[in-house]
């Protein structure tokens, strides 16, 4: 078992490019050696030792290996990017990008994150405590896949743009979510506990289910009658029919 | 600058040096009989030296090509470099940047490329694209299948001005030669129609695709154009296709070719060798296209071959484009250029189990290998139609290893086995052929064999050195070492100056752009172009001042002289 504990030297105000925050990176490395690891502020190149200090318990493989972040880390992006496997949990605020591309481990965050987090993600588990950004789960400019696997929870509210282009995995939202969810979304599963707008607009295949209450449906659901699910009865549309989707959107 | 190459293994079909060790003495840029005492020296050690290779199709910089990068901002965060001291930042695999159009092919040993299609009107876009693709000597075909100049000429049945109009349409352009994309169903597209045979008739103009063809053929050679007509067959794209492929390369039976080439130039035989009638029954027909290819002498194709991932089909011809993107609900970039053409851009991943594109990927390779004369098929991808170029070693691996293709069936859906005869080829093709599929014969082609596809004196110093030593090697079993040798030479020289050593760019030399300036009889052109300026006055939305490209546009020209003599062609 490894334990890598990461804390900000001092207030980072410019935003920096992070992706050697991995258990993948991190796994049987020295502090000196993660210390030394390359990181960019900006345009400027610089050093993790620069930015944080780091501490090291122990040696192990990336499955055995934990990070903990303590302090704000709202300028720091793409942490755990690509990550297969371990566990990085977070006290604090994160920038764009989290566990982009990820196939495994899990991240948890009891703060923020910002746009992007769990981009085109392939499996394992990201838990936001607070609120997330645009663009959860969703490809980045031009994918026509964005979460493909993997579970991303968000304990507060999210912005536009859930899970675009989600081709599979599942994505939870305690709170309200930005318009268009799902949009383009070709697979996979969405639960919005609040309110939303204009879900599953262009949807091909996947699963939308909205327990609040949706200010705006996009007119390109066929009316499906009801279902019962888990005890719940909802309203069930499918769609979108411009794409000649198999989408199923339920709203309670 | 003097420069020697010692001690190469030299594949140099031209000159008929097969491997044999051979010294190479180079001066200002060309190939000399001999250099001083001072030169500088690269001993090759028995490694394997041909001329710089040649691509005759691709597509490199353009409207399209550009359409394909806005479209797919996926595919440029692929295989991104940053800046060095000498190279600048460079990405993208289907759709690179311009930068990596130059580094990539200098990589390879490639020193000459030229793009396959540029529209007049959209000349200037595809020159300012070429003015930054560092290293490569280029070119660019023009289209005139679909113009309605070209159109009314024929119709007309003057040939006189129709030759007029291709001369100026090069000059227009800065093209290098006659690019003919679907004839008539650019024209049809602008009306959501397609022609789907060489006899259909293009409402509004009253011409066959097959009166557009054998017209431009005739014009072609009345030019002494270096390059034949180089066509994109009709019905490209539909199951069936071969047969159309067929009588369009019969067209060429009826002209005589004015220089020592092919009078029709048939590109990328993966999208149109087809049989079958629909989807189900869809099979190779390749082999139909090599019998003929042996029985004929004066048409040219080129493989465009399928590489497996991801591709971005890009093409004038639209209605293929369309018929695409519906097929494999992807984006779709359509495009219309006024009175000349369509295009297309339609993204698409190439599968190993999905059976069209296991069959696809075998007749590429067929044609190459049932076809005897390697002159006669050139290696291409069509990039990045296809697949992109940084494949051509996947390529060249291929058409040199049974073993490797045998091994690349097993991993293909089953149709391969029943309907390609690629199973049962045992054909392995030699240094020699690889050379002329790459260097002489694409040169030949391009009516370029004065300078450049060979290494004898006179020929531009584009040389390229490859980590192989021809005589210690056996390509049938050893090819996963031929394909990354050819990846990343150990020196590619162009113009007599190291622009890659071990696989790394050393310098970024600016290559010329081959255009062709073709004279006619000045009162053709004067005839000639009263309908031009009729046309621009009544349907053209910009000026003719504005439509010409400028000089500054070339900034480093190679312009060779053709023109029309008084000899009646057929």
């Amino acid at each position: 078992m490894q334990t890598v504990t990461i804390k900000p030297r001092k207030e980072i105000r410019i935003s920096v490019e992070a992706e050697n925050i991995s258990p993948d990176k991190f796994a049987g490395k020295t502090e000196k050696e993660i210390l030394s690891m390359e990181a960019w502020m900006g345009n400027q190149k610089t050093t993790l030792g620069e930015l944080f200090s780091v501490k090291v318990d122990g040696s192990g493989a990336a499955a055995d290996t934990k990070i903990v972040m303590d302090g704000d880390f709202s300028r720091i992006k793409r942490i755990g990017e690509g990550m297969t496997a371990g566990l990085i949990m977070i006290k604090g605020n994160v920038d764009m990008h989290l566990g982009a591309k990820m196939s495994g481990g899990k991240i948890s965050v009891t703060g923020n994150v910002d746009s992007w987090a769990g981009r085109e993600m392939k499996g394992g588990e990201l838990i936001i405590e607070g609120n997330a950004g645009y663009y959860l789960g969703a490809g980045y400019r031009g994918e026509t896949c964005g979460m493909r696997g993997g579970k991303i929870t968000v304990l507060g509210s999210a912005l536009d743009f859930v899970g675009e282009h989600m081709c599979g995995g599942e994505i939870i939202v305690k709170g309200n979510t930005g318009i268009l969810p799902g949009l383009s979304n070709n697979g996979g599963k969405i639960v919005i506990e609040g309110n939303t707008s204009r879900p599953g607009s262009e949807m091909a295949k996947g699963t939308i289910i909205v327990n609040g209450t949706v200010d705006e449906m996009m007119p390109v659901f066929k009316v499906e009658g009801t279902e019962t699910i888990d005890g719940v009865t909802y309203r069930k549309y499918t769609g979108d029919v411009i794409v000649n989707g198999k989408g199923v959107l339920y709203v309670k | 600058m003097e420069l020697l190459i010692k001690n190469g293994a030299v594949y140099d079909p031209v000159n008929g040096i097969a491997g044999d060790r051979a010294d190479i003495s180079i001066k200002d840029g060309k190939i000399v009989e001999k250099v001083s005492s001072g030169a500088s020296v690269i001993d090759a050690g028995g490694r394997l030296v041909m001329a710089g290779g040649v691509d005759a199709h691709s597509h490199i910089a353009g409207a399209k090509v550009n359409l394909g990068r806005l479209m797919r901002p996926e595919d440029s965060r692929i295989g991104l470099k940053s800046r060095t001291k000498i190279t600048r930042v460079y990405s993208g695999y289907t759709v690179p940047n311009v930068f990596a159009m130059g580094y990539r092919y200098a990589q390879m040993g490639y020193t000459t490329v030229f793009e396959a299609a540029q529209a007049i009107m959209k000349a200037r876009h595809t020159h300012e694209e070429l003015e930054e693709i560092p290293i490569i000597d280029k070119g660019a075909l023009t289209l005139f299948g679909s113009n309605w100049p070209t159109m009314d000429y024929v119709r007309e049945k003057n040939l006189d001005k129709l030759a007029a109009y291709v001369a100026w349409g090069l000059l227009a352009s800065r093209g290098f030669g006659v690019k003919v994309v679907n004839p008539g169903g650019g024209e049809m597209w602008g009306f959501g129609k397609n022609v789907t045979s060489l006899d259909d008739v293009v409402p509004n103009f009253d011409v066959t695709p097959a009166q557009i063809i054998v017209s431009l053929m005739k014009a072609n050679e009345m030019l002494r154009l270096p390059h034949s007509v180089h066509l994109h067959c009709n019905n490209l794209g539909k199951p069936g296709n071969y047969k159309t492929t067929l009588a369009s390369m019969e067209l060429a039976k009826q002209i005589k070719p004015a220089k020592d080439r092919q009078v029709l130039h048939v590109t990328h035989l993966t999208f149109n060798a087809w049989g079958g009638t629909n989807w189900g029954d869809f099979e190779s027909k390749a082999d139909e296209i090599a019998n003929y290819l042996n029985n004929s002498d004066n048409v040219t194709t080129d493989m465009g071959q399928l590489i497996f991932g991801s591709a971005t089909t890009m093409t004038a011809d639209g209605p293929v484009q369309y018929a695409n993107a519906k097929l494999l609900h992807a984006k779709w970039g359509n495009g219309d250029v006024e009175l000349e053409d369509a295009s297309g851009v339609v993204p698409i991943f190439y599968a190993k189990q999905i059976s069209i594109h296991a069959i696809m990927w075998a007749i590429g390779l067929e044609l190459a290998l049932l076809t005897k004369d390697p002159y006669k098929v050139l290696l291409t991808t069509d990039h990045p139609n296809g697949g992109p170029f940084v494949n051509y070693p996947e390529v060249i691996a291929l058409l040199m290893s049974n073993k490797k293709r045998q091994e690349e069936i097993k991993t293909l859906h089953e149709a391969v086995h029943k309907r390609t005869k690629i199973p049962g080829i045992e054909r392995e093709l030699d240094f020699n052929d690889i050379a002329i599929m790459t260097r002489a014969g694409p040169a030949k082609v391009l009516g370029l064999l004065d300078t450049k596809g060979h290494l004898g004196v006179g020929a531009d110093a584009d040389v390229a050195i490859y980590d192989i030593k021809p005589d210690q090697i056996d390509p049938s079993v050893e090819y996963a070492k031929i394909k990354s040798a050819f990846q990343s030479a150990a020196y590619t020289i162009k113009g007599g100056e190291v622009v890659v050593k071990d696989g790394q760019i050393t310098a970024t030399p600016m290559g010329r752009t081959f255009w062709v300036d073709a004279t006619v009889p000045e009162e053709q052109t004067e005839i000639m172009m009263k309908d031009i300026r009729m046309k621009f006055k009544n349907y053209y939305s910009i000026n003719l001042a504005n439509y010409m490209v400028q000089d500054a546009y070339v900034t480093h020209p190679k312009v060779v002289k053709a023109g029309a003599i008084p000899v009646k062609v057929s």
